[in-house]
């Protein structure tokens, strides 16, 4: 059985628990995520005919200007950045996080996340923002945590990725 | 002195006399191949690429020989390999850590070792004085086993039981293997290894200075969990009870075992935990005796307790029960006329009841019998009086008038049921006494009765006698009918010789035999009142 390690990356409030429990039924309690500064949930998905448990560690936005541990992030296979459509400000939290994601996990495979699309006419980020991301090369996926959209296909393509770049090692 | 110098130079003077080209040739052949080493030696001196290739070959074999006469060299070099392995811890602390890994923890494990054996020994100090049963069993043991008495000590005193163990990756945090005793409450084993891992980041982060520290217990209720640290994984225990110390060094030696087996398998690790099969080397570390032992004689102690408990009630219930019996007996008594009690006191084993009672009175003992209480325990004395309730002064006057009408005794001659003028004054008394009897008693008549009882001598045949009896007693009844006494009060009966009043066979006292006696029969005494 494959295990492999995903983290959640993103600006306080964006929604990255609510992803996460939009995915798989959470045994912890959301208490850790203020306590001990990580949620760990498990969810078995079979990829490419393999079955795989990803261990989901859901980190804490400490506020807008986000900084997280990197520690927590040390082993990670891959992990999802997490953006806010409604706030402008939590992209540039995206894109600055990444570059810390990056260095401590040896440039393994991501996802952004614009989360809320079910709020689009409320949105602040605008195709041109979204466009200048997606010119990076980035995997870019829009969805909503309430209404569930593009979720799982998120987890999905992420852990495809992972995988193969595994192989490919 | 000036044709001594001419000689000297006498060589070098065809060059001045200019023709240089063949001095030189000259000196060629004369000092060319010393020329040449000159210039190779000069070119070995000047150049440090070539003075260091040469030293190279050699630097080893000096440092050697001159190690053998002194220790210069060493010092020479301290400060430099010093000042090196600083840059080194520096820049990468854990290449060093990795380094020493292996070593350090047997050292570790050394100085654990013996500073564990100054404490059996003191301990040993401390227990040869103590003669419990338990340390008695204990010294049996270390005769026995040829092992030291604190030793033993200290393996008896503590019991515990590894109850899982996690093999844990240590970058990711995933779970590499995972065993458990068959009654182990388990969790969800990956989300415990990794949260496991995040909470001792946070611990590390959150209480250590230099964030290299690692958390190395934990304790939650009576669970105890140890963990040992490798360079590439983690080793959890979850004991239940007070584990030995010997235990984290048992679980440290697991440890490197599992790195020196899977080392690289450990250090590639992707996500595939099966390549890792650390299962057997796991299931090693479920150490422990199979249940601890406190636990056990605790609930023998509640069930001592439990049943002392119940033996206390038990015995406070009979108790109070006799307690109860005992004041209602005295309540009786002092509710009782014609009994007066002077004390009654109940002592541990028995009771002791002092007190006057009227003859006439209710029988104490029969009232114990009724109370329940055991009569053997109970010490009496009564002191016989005279009660002045007038219940008992009635009853007094009608038992004297009974006596006086049954020491009556109407006498007849030989073979008549005739009676004399001296006996008919007799049957006065009677009728007088049963009247004063009769109005003491109660206004209800029937209540005192009469028995005329006829006799006669033991002469004669008993049927004659039977019925010569009988008419005396008839004789007695007409008579005391004549005197006013309602037939209703009167019983009159032959009984012949069968209850004579004297035995002798002398003719005189036989005469005696002859006879009507009286038996008055009252109502009950009690129900006067």
């Amino acid at each position: 059985m494959m295990q492999k390690k995903i983290c959640m990356v993103g600006a306080f409030g964006v929604g990255k628990t609510s992803l996460v429990s939009r995915f798989v039924h959470s045994i912890f309690s959301e208490k850790y995520l203020t306590t001990v500064g990580v949620k760990i949930d498990k969810k078995q998905l079979p990829i490419d005919g393999e079955e795989v448990t990803l261990m989901l560690w859901d980190l804490a936005g400490k506020d807008a200007i986000t900084e997280i541990k990197t520690e927590h992030l040390r082993g990670a296979s891959g992990y999802v950045l997490v953006a806010d459509g409604t706030r402008a400000d939590t992209l540039p939290s995206a894109v600055y996080l990444q570059g810390i994601a990056a260095h401590a996990t040896a440039d393994a495979p991501f996802t952004l996340v614009i989360n809320k699309s079910d709020l689009r006419e409320q949105w602040e980020l605008t195709e041109a923002d979204i466009d200048k991301v997606k010119a990076r090369n980035w995997t870019v996926i829009l969805s909503s945590a309430k209404t569930g959209d593009a979720v799982e296909q998120l987890f999905v393509d992420l852990a495809t990725r992972m995988l193969r770049k595994g192989h490919g090692q | 002195m000036a044709s001594h110098m001419a000689q000297g130079v006498a060589p070098e003077m065809p060059d001045r006399n200019g023709d240089p080209g063949s001095l030189d040739e000259l000196r060629q052949i004369i000092i060319g191949p010393e020329l040449r080493d000159l210039d190779r030696l000069r070119a070995r001196l000047d150049d440090p690429q070539v003075r260091a290739e040469e030293l190279s070959q050699i630097v080893a074999e000096a440092i050697a020989l001159r190690s053998r006469h002194d220790r210069a060299v060493l010092r020479a070099l301290q400060p430099t390999v010093e000042e090196a392995i600083r840059i080194a811890v520096q820049r990468d602390p854990s290449f060093i850590a990795d380094s020493l890994y292996p070593i350090i923890g047997q050292a570790v494990r050394k100085a654990v070792a013996s500073a564990l054996r100054g404490m059996v020994e003191s301990l040993n100090h401390i227990l040869e004085r103590s003669f419990s049963y338990e340390s008695l069993k204990w010294r049996f043991e270390a005769l026995r086993t040829g092992k030291s008495f604190g030793e033993i000590a200290l393996m008896r005193s503590l019991r515990f039981r590894v109850e899982q163990t996690f093999l844990i990756h240590r970058e990711t945090g995933l779970l590499l293997g995972h065993v458990a005793a068959s009654k182990a409450v388990v969790q969800d084993t990956d989300l415990v290894s990794s949260m496991l891992t995040a909470v001792q980041d946070f611990v590390r982060d959150s209480f250590t200075e230099t964030k290299r520290e690692e958390l190395g217990t934990m304790e939650v209720g009576e669970y105890t969990v140890w963990i040992a640290h490798g360079p590439h994984a983690l080793l959890a225990a979850v004991i239940s009870g007070t584990p030995p110390p010997d235990l984290r060094a048992f679980l440290e030696r697991t440890l490197e075992r599992i790195h020196a087996q899977f080392g690289a398998a450990l250090q590639s690790f992707s996500g595939d935990a099966s390549v890792i099969n650390g299962a057997p080397l796991l299931q090693s570390c479920l150490l422990g005796s199979q249940a601890v032992k406190a636990k056990r004689s605790y609930r023998m102690a509640y069930v001592l307790l439990s049943v002392l408990g119940l033996l206390l009630v038990a015995i406070t219930a009979y108790a109070i029960r006799q307690a109860h019996r005992w004041n209602r007996y005295v309540a009786r008594l002092r509710s009782e006329p014609g009994i007066v009690l002077t004390s009654a006191e109940s002592h541990w084993t028995y009771y002791s009841i002092v007190g006057l009672r009227d003859p006439l009175s209710a029988d104490p003992d029969e009232l114990l019998q009724q109370s329940g209480i055991d009569p053997a325990k109970v010490d009496s004395r009564w002191e016989p009086y005279s009660s002045l309730d007038s219940a008992f002064s009635n009853a007094r006057a009608l038992l004297s008038g009974k006596d006086v009408i049954e020491q009556q005794v109407i006498r007849f001659g030989l073979n008549t049921a005739k009676l004399d003028p001296p006996e008919l004054a007799k049957l006065d008394t009677v009728q007088s006494q049963l009247f004063s009897l009769q109005r003491q008693a109660s206004n209800e008549s029937h209540k005192v009765t009469l028995q005329i009882i006829g006799h006669t001598d033991r002469t004669g045949q008993e049927l004659a006698n039977k019925l010569l009896s009988q008419k005396r007693a008839e004789a007695v009844m007409t008579a005391l009918l004549e005197r006013g006494i309602p037939a209703s009060m009167i019983v009159a009966a032959g009984v012949g010789a069968s209850r004579p009043a004297q035995f002798q066979s002398d003719t005189y006292l036989e005469d005696l035999n002859r006879r009507v006696t009286f038996r008055v029969s009252l109502p009950p005494l009690r129900k006067n009142r």
